[in-house]
């Protein structure tokens, strides 16, 4: 899948790996669960690591994984992928504002999933800067889109700065 | 009232551009209707059974007579004459054409209104009670923080996408019109013990197929500190809120499953860590800037006695009768506030022509200090007129059919637009609030029942309200034929209650008399000046249940 960051496609050095897996060299991405369970391990290579956070198939209510979990592997983690399984399913906007706003994340967050052209804007208001698109997207599409709302109402991730506060 | 500065004019243009290359996208087929739908409903746009229905924000339903007149030209230009004032306190028109709707989005806009956020699962239009900044005994004027909140919550980033809709309403008054016990968050304004205002703040309440009535979950938040609660509950909800199922992803679900005091927990944790950040706290600048428009407008000197009023009482019975039950006191004694019924006898509730919006957006400029407000009873009310005027004011209305002296009398009823126009309804409900309007037809006799609020229901989804009816009807389907279910004792004011099923539901011949047999017991029934709720609670359900029932 295309990465766009930086307004640019970018190649992912990272690869995801199933928890099952060996750990293949250079850059990984690993489950919540498997970071628990090797976090020493993980944390001790020179490669760099991050991990996916999936919003659903936990538990019968969907409710997803819990950002606040990674608050001891924030140094060691250079990506966090929040999983959009639907683009209805907005719980991840919450997690990605968590992580900037109340754990101080300074990496990279990763959208992952379904995430398309009307919920770029949005995501990168609340701190995602990492978009994995389908392959038709053009750059073109993804700076109209990000650019459709001019202005804001409310700070969030991107802006402290919003209209009430200037006016 | 708030008018729009450079900003907001630019935010609302935005929408209108960005929902015209949604619909683009759409029509040429870039985008498929599973992925459009989302975005059409985020700007109040649904497929109805027969037609799209486009629902177009009265932000808690506070509007001038410029808006009123562009909304009889909508109307006219992209609906068939007519419009429907909502339990929102919103208006919808039921057939507006796809490729249309920009066109019309813009034409709102050069008036300051929108369709944004009117549906789909995010925070929806903020409503507040209808009499706001001129009923006596309020601690505020409630629209100023409901403005506020208004733009907060629109095109929040983090709140688009809630795992179900989401509704707030406020008052600043202890007679609670706005029905905020019955809301995702209600809130009332209040002062605490050292005179400082802030936001008393109730959680989890809800219609729909599993009504709750909200918790409290803070006696005070500070005014300034507002937004940043706000935005903890909505936190706490969007990241434990139930997507499994949608009957379960309301917010009272949530609050019901983990009780009051683990959601109270959940909250003030997020609260801390979003109030030490500051970065929500309004600045007094803008508080103070949005309070002016709300500011009492410039009201005349006068007798609190008016001699032509008076004279007028005691010359026209029918004025007089309507004086009697629409007319509700102003808190400048000259002043009067008036309700105008959308609900003539035998017609549908909320329904208004182009015609009447116009006459309506006329006296308003006329008399009215240029206001009119949208009840979520659906109804409508001029806020500010002089008790001098009310004679000219009546005979303007009567000439359009806009004088029914019902007001809060049984044929007075919400009612949601039914198996006539919704698809998920079971049940008409628009030709029974007209059966029933018919039948008790008679205005002395209304007036003689009382105060009786009849809400009707065509599906289990409550868009009527049924819950909280003093008299519930909710439509049912068996096999293909429509029953109704009657509920009793219900009420959204600050006595909130939902109501009690009676029984066996009834066929659509059977619920009329039903709901006939009903009022004449509780007749026989009543004690001294007793509202049919008071003798209801004193009574309980069971004569109503054996008259209800006796013969069968």
């Amino acid at each position: 899948m295309p990465l766009i960051k930086n307004k640019n496609f970018h190649d992912d050095p990272f690869t995801r790996v199933a928890d099952e897996a060996e750990l293949p060299e250079g850059a990984v991405i690993v489950t919540l669960e498997r970071l628990h369970k090797d976090a020493e391990q993980l944390m001790a290579r020179a490669a760099d690591l991050g991990v996916v956070i999936q919003a659903d198939n936990i538990g019968k209510t969907q409710l997803g994984e819990d950002v606040r979990e990674l608050a001891p592997y924030l140094e060691a983690l250079s990506v966090i992928a929040l999983e959009f399984p639907s683009f209805r399913n907005g719980r991840a906007y919450s997690s990605a504002r968590i992580l900037r706003d109340e754990l101080k994340y300074k990496g990279e967050i990763r959208a992952i999933g379904d995430v398309a052209y009307d919920q770029w804007a949005y995501m990168a208001r609340c701190g995602i800067d990492a978009f994995e698109v389908n392959q038709d997207v053009t750059l073109e599409q993804f700076n109209t889109a990000m650019a459709e709302l001019s202005d804001a109402y409310q700070p969030a991730a991107d802006t402290q700065n919003a209209i009430p506060w200037r006016r | 009232m708030y008018r729009y500065d450079e900003f907001d004019h630019k935010l609302v243009q935005d929408r209108v551009q960005q929902f015209r290359g949604q619909v683009m996208r759409r029509v040429k087929g870039e985008i498929n209707e599973d992925a459009f739908k989302p975005l059409r409903l985020m700007n109040g746009l649904y497929l109805q059974l027969h037609a799209y229905m486009l629902r177009v924000a009265i932000p808690y339903g506070t509007l001038n007579s410029r808006q009123m007149d562009k909304l009889a030209d909508i109307a006219d230009k992209y609906d068939r004459g007519y419009g429907h004032f909502t339990t929102r306190q919103n208006i919808q028109y039921n057939w507006p054409k796809l490729e249309q709707v920009p066109d019309l989005l813009e034409e709102l806009a050069e008036v300051e209104m929108h369709a944004i956020q009117t549906s789909g699962n995010c925070i929806r239009n903020v409503t507040a009670d209808q009499y706001a900044g001129v009923i006596d005994g309020e601690v505020e004027d409630p629209r100023v923080i409901s403005e506020i909140i208004r733009q907060w919550s629109t095109f929040h980033p983090e709140f688009s996408y809630l795992p179900r809709k989401f509704k707030i309403a406020v008052t600043a008054h202890e007679n609670d019109r706005a029905a905020i016990r019955f809301h995702d968050i209600g809130i009332v304004c209040v002062t605490n013990d050292k005179g400082e205002k802030g936001y008393e703040v109730h959680v989890g309440g809800g219609l729909g197929r599993t009504p709750f009535i909200a918790k409290k979950l803070r006696d005070f938040v500070p005014a300034k500190q507002l937004l940043a609660y706000l935005e903890a509950v909505m936190r706490v909800y969007n990241q434990a809120g139930r997507r499994d199922n949608a009957y379960k992803a309301r917010i009272k679900i949530l609050v019901h499953e983990l009780g009051q005091e683990e959601m109270t927990k959940r909250v003030e944790a997020e609260f801390a860590h979003i109030d030490k950040a500051n970065v929500l706290t309004v600045p007094e600048k803008e508080l103070a800037r949005i309070a002016a428009y709300f500011a009492p407008p410039a009201y005349e000197t006068l007798e609190a006695e008016s001699a032509i009023f008076e004279q007028n009482l005691a010359e026209h019975a029918d004025f007089a009768r309507w004086v009697d039950t629409n007319i509700v006191a102003h808190k400048m004694p000259a002043y009067a506030i008036v309700n105008i019924s959308l609900k003539p006898i035998g017609g549908i509730p909320g329904d208004a022509s182009s015609t009447q919006m116009r006459a309506i957006a006329d006296i308003a400029r006329r008399y009215g200090l240029d206001e009119i407000r949208v009840t979520h009873e659906q109804n409508l009310v001029l806020p500010h007129v002089k008790k001098d005027d009310l004679k000219q004011i009546y005979d303007l209305l009567l000439a359009q059919d806009l004088a029914t002296p019902n007001h809060g009398l049984i044929s007075d009823q919400i009612a949601c637009p039914g198996l006539d126009y919704c698809d998920l309804a079971n049940a008409r409900s628009i030709p029974l609030a007209q059966e029933i309007s018919n039948r008790f037809a008679d205005i002395d006799r209304q007036k003689n029942i009382g105060e009786l609020k009849i809400k009707i229901s065509g599906c289990i989804n409550a868009c009527g309200h049924h819950h909280v009816g003093h008299i519930g009807i909710l439509g049912v389907d068996k096999k293909g034929t429509e029953f109704y279910q009657i509920t009793l004792g219900g009420t959204s004011d600050e006595t909130a209650a939902i109501g009690k099923i009676t029984g066996a539901a009834f066929t659509e011949h059977e619920v009329v008399d039903a709901i006939e047999t009903i009022v004449e017991t509780y007749i026989s029934l009543r004690e001294g000046d007793e509202r049919f709720l008071d003798t209801y609670r004193r009574v309980g359900i069971d004569p109503f249940k054996e008259r209800l029932y006796a013969s069968h």
